[in-house]
């Protein structure tokens, strides 16, 4: 329980330092919303309008600090403020709306990434200098290294603008309402196939070869020897002894590469014009629309932190270490 | 030992790409219900529900602007004539100090309530109210507005100022007994909006697609033609286009590099553009409060450098034509006066006259061939464009390499929009590209390039003359103009403008922007196209309602 | 003193010795040293980068063998003197952020107590941020250039190796010969240069690499993203006009996949080269290739497996 409650304080100072960052480093940084905002009517806004609209966006003049203490109040009660783009909407308002899938693609693609990259490692470990071992992890160690958006473009020249199989873009068809139907889900299933797809295609080698290299080194110890030497079925001397020692390393970087995924689907999203955060935040920042940036950054943010914790009680139930040391 | 588990987990990951192999191909790329046109104007990423039209905030979106709501009169560009809208005329009286607008009889607003002047009064005092919706600057030169009876409005001016005419009609009205109990209309986000124009029904709103059906009570009997505009929401540039070729959309106004390829040619019949040269002109600024650019020889030198025809060929693909010597776009056309362009002979490419009219200039090259200033400068200059802007960049790329050819040290500089936009503003840059204003007559258009009242100090930001030249000559025409309600006198003041700009320089035109348009005739009929031009074709061309006869024409098939 | 300098000199001498031994390690090399080459001669042998050739958007051919981008420049050329930039801030930055992590996890590890607790905190925290956001947030307020991109990506990858070299410094920490050299009344400015990060060597030179990979990806990312500067010729600009030239909808393949295999080959070519380290630094699989040598020398044929006693199936 300690220990639990000793990794959630350090979250929550992990979000205040993000706040902290969130806010100061664009005030820091030469320019100014306004100035973007006039920017947008080319000229053809009178400077009296000007005038009024940095009033209504709360740009003050008012010390650093003093706008500091009221930002966090506001945070606190989940008021991010409103966007500039957007204006008069509220930012919470603006990110709801993309967030949902980008946690969908992301989380998905994460998931399925470790859980088919893990599955690949367990039977390349036990299959040590079979075809598969030997081709597979150089195969995609080698696609990993291609940039997620790259593949992205080239799975969508391909597979959705040359054969035309998956469709361009968008998380679901325009005529569709969304809903809790099969028309529906199927719909968003075949959008979100190519971006997925590219994402667990980049990040396959990484999974595979943590567990790969774990098994090989848990293979050789002393219990999964005795475990075969008392006549265990290999498949079971596999999964149950060795396949769930060797997660713990890969399960630790669970939580690490979900901040990393995250950043690879925001692309991702950007060339499949994807409804969620990535091309919302590119636009926030061209926009100097600072609300907006730094609500998309703190969910963004938090949603990682959050997953962290959550990974840390994963651990807690896989490593029995943890369990007794708390 | 044969592993046992692996082929099991092998099969099932076979099964589940299958699945969604077969799952992926068993729909085709749906096209919208027939009646509802697609159009794609604003690259956003995800749509959020505002409707208010007299927001300055944000960009008020085009269905806003010219479709659901509509300002008193259309401007048609490419005729260069005003079509009456919800106003029906107007005349100047106490010597052009009042302007009476006569509203249309049988209007009604989308909710069944009658449109009458009583609204229009109201729209203007709002703006009084709220100097944040005011984007024109109406109040400015405005002192009051009045509905005399239902069917008309006195404008009364501060000051004789006869193009504030254009600015008054443009304005989108919007319904008194709705905006009257909207207690803060600044960020009012209007998700309901009541309306008189052709499209007001609200359909679907997701971030990712809106739709907007018709007015049934549309005050132009029978139209508009067609059930519904849609509007889906393309982040990009490029994801818009693969929408077009791929028919997703029928209309959009987008730059599209190799139209002819890219896009006619894979359905020749039925894949369209128009690009007329009706967008605003590009420029090039030298900041004339720094020498040697405060000389008219050295901006005439700097503009004879430039080879016009390869930069529309490689930042334009080919879709423009040089400026000539008065600046002016195709939107200008029936004001550009053929002596004045005759005399422009500083917007051809002669880069052996440049170097000429630098050598009179007593700019000689030094030793490593770069022109030195009197006082032993070389002249060494960055070229400023907006990074990402790739028609700019490409186009400040194709000047660097001929100011190098006569001996200036060119090189490009590219900002990020708002820090370009600053030093721009507060005239901080040497030479930089730039836009230029539009407007019904080329009043702006000049006031902007050369009168002095628009030249403001280094450093202090201007909406524009950001190069800060002020002509005396200019200015006298110019507060003419002001004054003169008389079309052709108009036109005669306009040809001294023009002759003032060719004579003085005070910025290079580089070259008229297009007005983008791409469309798909499979299910639509009635764009204007080159043989049929009876309005400007881009979506982008609503700011003063143009939109309009476009949407009030197309018939579906 | 005389015995560390052995110490790693024999540790360069295993590490070349290693490479040419180890297939992957050879081959990741060969790559590596390619692009490098091309890196620092071929900016020489090729035109300027921003020279009109001719018309826009020609496929492949003779004259130019990758083709023309949207703005009718040579393909390859661009490639070329990408190749140097994109290399120079790829390497500059994975360099300095193993310095920066080497600093703060090395500080941490060795004294402990309330500077360990007060670094561990910030690194772990830089460590949960999202890199990719923050990044992006970073380099927008940023003039764009490649010092703000590199500060970018310095400030978002040092954490992880602050916490892998913290980690491998306590374990030194508890070493005899570092205890030795304590009670000896050494400094710990010279216990650290002198005992602690030489025994890192290969560590460092690993972390070295995997942060190379991080920060090419990170770096075409980001330029993807039109936040490096966009005038420059780097992989990533390369990849962002392409883009912007609608390669998609101009079906001009030319212009974006010979730079995304650049990076992929380049970044493959690091993680082999890593791999390869990875068999001399890593005991088990030493000793495993000790036990396949002397199997092979045996006329049998190594199995999978571990070097155990083990079952023959």
């Amino acid at each position: 329980m300690r220990y639990i409650l000793q990794r959630l304080g350090f979250y929550v100072f992990a979000a205040w330092a993000a706040l902290t960052l969130n806010f100061f480093l664009p005030r820091l940084m030469p320019g100014d919303p306004a100035t973007a905002l006039f920017a947008r009517f080319r000229g053809r806004l009178a400077p009296e309008a000007m005038l009024a609209l940095r009033e209504t966006f709360g740009l003050t003049d008012a010390p650093l600090l003093v706008q500091y203490v009221t930002y966090l109040g506001h945070v606190l009660r989940g008021d991010f403020g409103i966007s500039i783009a957007y204006f008069p909407s509220p930012v919470s308002q603006v990110i709801g709306n993309g967030l949902v899938w980008t946690v969908f693609l992301a989380g998905t693609a994460l998931v399925m990434s470790f859980a088919i990259g893990t599955l690949l490692g367990v039977v390349a470990a036990w299959q040590r200098r079979g075809w598969l071992d030997t081709w597979l992890p150089s195969t995609l160690v080698f696609i990993g290294a291609f940039p997620y958006f790259w593949l992205a473009m080239l799975a969508l020249y391909v597979l959705g603008f040359t054969l035309r199989w998956f469709p361009l873009g968008h998380a679901y068809g325009d005529d569709l309402t969304p809903g809790f139907n099969f028309t529906f889900l199927a719909d968003v299933v075949r959008h979100a196939a190519l971006p997925i797809g590219t994402v667990v295609l980049a990040t396959l080698g990484g999974w595979l070869l943590s567990m790969r290299n774990t098994m090989i080194a848990v293979l050789g110890s002393d219990y999964v020897n005795l475990a075969r030497a008392k006549g265990l079925a290999p498949s079971r001397v596999m999964l149950r002894y060795a396949a769930r020692n060797a997660l713990l390393p890969s399960v630790t970087g669970f939580g690490m590469a979900l901040g990393f995924v995250l950043g690879g689907s925001l692309l991702t999203e950007i060339v499949f014009s994807y409804p969620g955060q990535g091309y919302l935040l590119v636009q926030a920042v061209r926009n100097q629309d600072y609300p907006l940036m730094q609500g998309i950054f703190l969910v963004i943010t938090l949603a990682v932190l959050g997953a962290n914790w959550l990974v840390d009680l994963a651990l807690l139930w896989l490593d029995p270490r943890t369990r007794e040391s708390s | 030992m044969k592993p046992a588990a692996p082929p099991r987990s092998w099969a099932r990951l076979a099964f589940v790409l299958a699945a969604l192999g077969a799952l992926a191909c068993a729909r085709d790329v749906p096209r919208a219900p027939a009646g509802v046109l697609v159009v794609s104007q604003e690259q956003q990423a995800s749509w959020i529900r505002n409707f208010n039209p007299l927001t300055t905030a944000t960009s008020a979106r085009w269905p806003t602007l010219a479709g659901i709501y509509e300002p008193l009169y259309v401007f048609n560009s490419l005729r260069s004539e005003y079509v009456p809208w919800l106003g029906v005329g107007h005349a100047w009286t106490e010597g052009n100090r009042v302007l009476r607008l006569t509203t249309r009889d049988g209007v009604s607003w989308s909710d069944g309530r009658p449109f009458d002047a009583r609204d229009v009064a109201f729209t203007f005092d709002l703006l009084k109210r709220h100097p944040a919706l005011d984007r024109r600057g109406l109040w400015g030169f405005l002192s009051s507005v009045d509905a005399v009876d239902e069917r008309s409005v006195d404008f009364r001016f501060q000051r004789v100022f006869i193009p504030g005419l254009d600015e008054i009609v443009a304005q989108q009205i919007v319904p008194r007994h709705v905006w009257s109990t909207v207690a803060d209309p600044v960020a009012f986000a209007n998700e309901n909006p009541v309306a008189t124009g052709p499209f007001t029904e609200v359909r679907v709103f997701q971030n990712q697609v809106y739709e907007i059906g018709r007015n049934p009570r549309y005050w132009r009997a029978g139209e508009p033609h067609f059930d519904a505009i849609r509007c889906p929401a393309y982040p990009t540039n490029d994801r818009a286009n693969l929408a077009l070729v791929f028919d997703e959309a029928d209309w959009a106004g987008n730059f599209i590099p190799a139209v002819d390829r890219v896009f006619v040619g894979r359905n020749p019949e039925h894949h369209r553009y128009w690009f007329p040269l009706t967008g605003s002109s590009i420029f090039l600024y030298a900041n004339t409060r720094r020498a040697p650019f405060d000389d008219v020889r050295v901006r005439k030198a700097v503009s004879m450098a430039i080879d016009r025809s390869l930069m529309v060929d490689v930042a334009l693909h080919h879709y423009s034509r040089p400026a000539d010597a008065t600046g002016l776009s195709d939107a200008f056309a029936a004001w550009r006066d053929s002596a004045a362009v005759a005399a422009g002979d500083w917007t051809r490419h002669d880069p052996a006259a440049a170097g000429r009219l630098l050598d009179a200039a007593g700019l000689l090259r030094g030793p490593d061939g770069v022109r030195r200033l009197p006082d032993g400068k070389p002249l060494r200059y960055e070229v400023l464009s907006v990074a990402g802007w790739s028609d700019w960049v490409r186009a400040a790329q194709v000047i660097v390499r001929d100011l190098q050819e006569i001996g200036v040290d060119a090189t490009v500089r590219t900002y990020d929009f708002s820090a370009w936009f600053q030093r721009v503003q507060e005239g901080n840059f040497d030479l930089t590209l730039g836009w230029s204003f539009e407007g019904p007559t080329p009043y702006s258009f000049y006031r902007w390039l050369m009168a002095s009242a628009t030249v403001n100090p280094v450093g202090i930001a201007a909406m524009g003359n950001w190069h800060r030249y002020g002509s005396p000559a200019a200015d006298r025409a110019l507060a003419a103009f002001e004054r003169e309600a008389d079309p052709a006198k108009q036109r005669a003041l306009c040809v001294e403008l023009q002759r003032v700009f060719v004579s003085e320089a005070p910025a290079i035109p580089l070259y008229p922007n297009p007005s983008w348009a791409e469309y798909n005739t499979s299910r639509f009929t009635g764009f204007p196209a080159a043989d049929n031009p009876y309005a400007d074709p881009s979506p982008n061309k609503f700011d003063r309602g143009e939109l309009l006869l476009v949407l009030t024409t197309l018939t579906p098939r | 003193m005389s015995a560390q300098s052995a110490a790693r000199a024999t540790g360069v001498a295993a590490w070349w010795d290693a490479i040419r031994r180890d297939r992957k390690a050879s081959i990741g090399a060969t790559l590596l040293a390619g692009f490098v080459l091309v890196g620092i001669v071929g900016p020489w042998l090729v035109g300027a980068p921003d020279a009109l050739v001719g018309v826009p958007l020609q496929p492949p051919s003779g004259a130019h063998w990758l083709g023309t981008n949207g703005q009718g420049q040579d393909v390859l050329t661009q490639l070329v003197v990408g190749t140097r930039v994109s290399l120079a801030i790829g390497f500059a930055v994975g360099l300095a952020v193993v310095l920066i992590g080497a600093l703060v996890g090395v500080t941490a590890g060795y004294f402990g107590g309330r500077v360990d607790a007060l670094l561990s905190v910030i690194f772990n925290v830089f460590l949960v941020l999202p890199g990719l956001p923050l990044a992006i947030v970073i380099a927008a307020y940023l003039p764009s250039g490649p010092l703000t991109l590199g500060f970018v990506l310095v400030v978002t990858g040092w954490a992880w190796n602050a916490r892998v070299l913290r980690s491998q410094t306590l374990a030194l920490r508890r070493r005899d010969f570092v205890a030795a050299a304590v009670v000896a009344g050494e400094s710990p400015f010279s216990i650290i240069t002198r005992e602690i990060l030489p025994n890192m060597l290969s560590l460092l030179v690993a972390q070295v690499i995997g942060s190379t990979v991080y920060a090419i990806g990170a770096q075409v990312g980001l330029e993807f993203l039109g936040l490096g500067d966009v005038s420059a010729f780097t992989w990533g600009t390369n990849l962002y006009w392409s883009q912007n030239d609608s390669a998609l909808l101009t079906g001009a393949w030319w212009t974006f996949v010979p730079t995304g295999l650049c990076v992929a080959l380049v970044g493959f070519g690091l993680t082999l080269l890593n791999s390869g380290f990875d068999e001399i630094t890593n005991p088990r699989l030493q000793m495993e290739r000790a036990w396949r040598a002397h199997l092979t020398a045996r006329g049998r044929t190594p199995t999978r497996s571990t070097p155990v006693v083990r079952d023959r199936d």
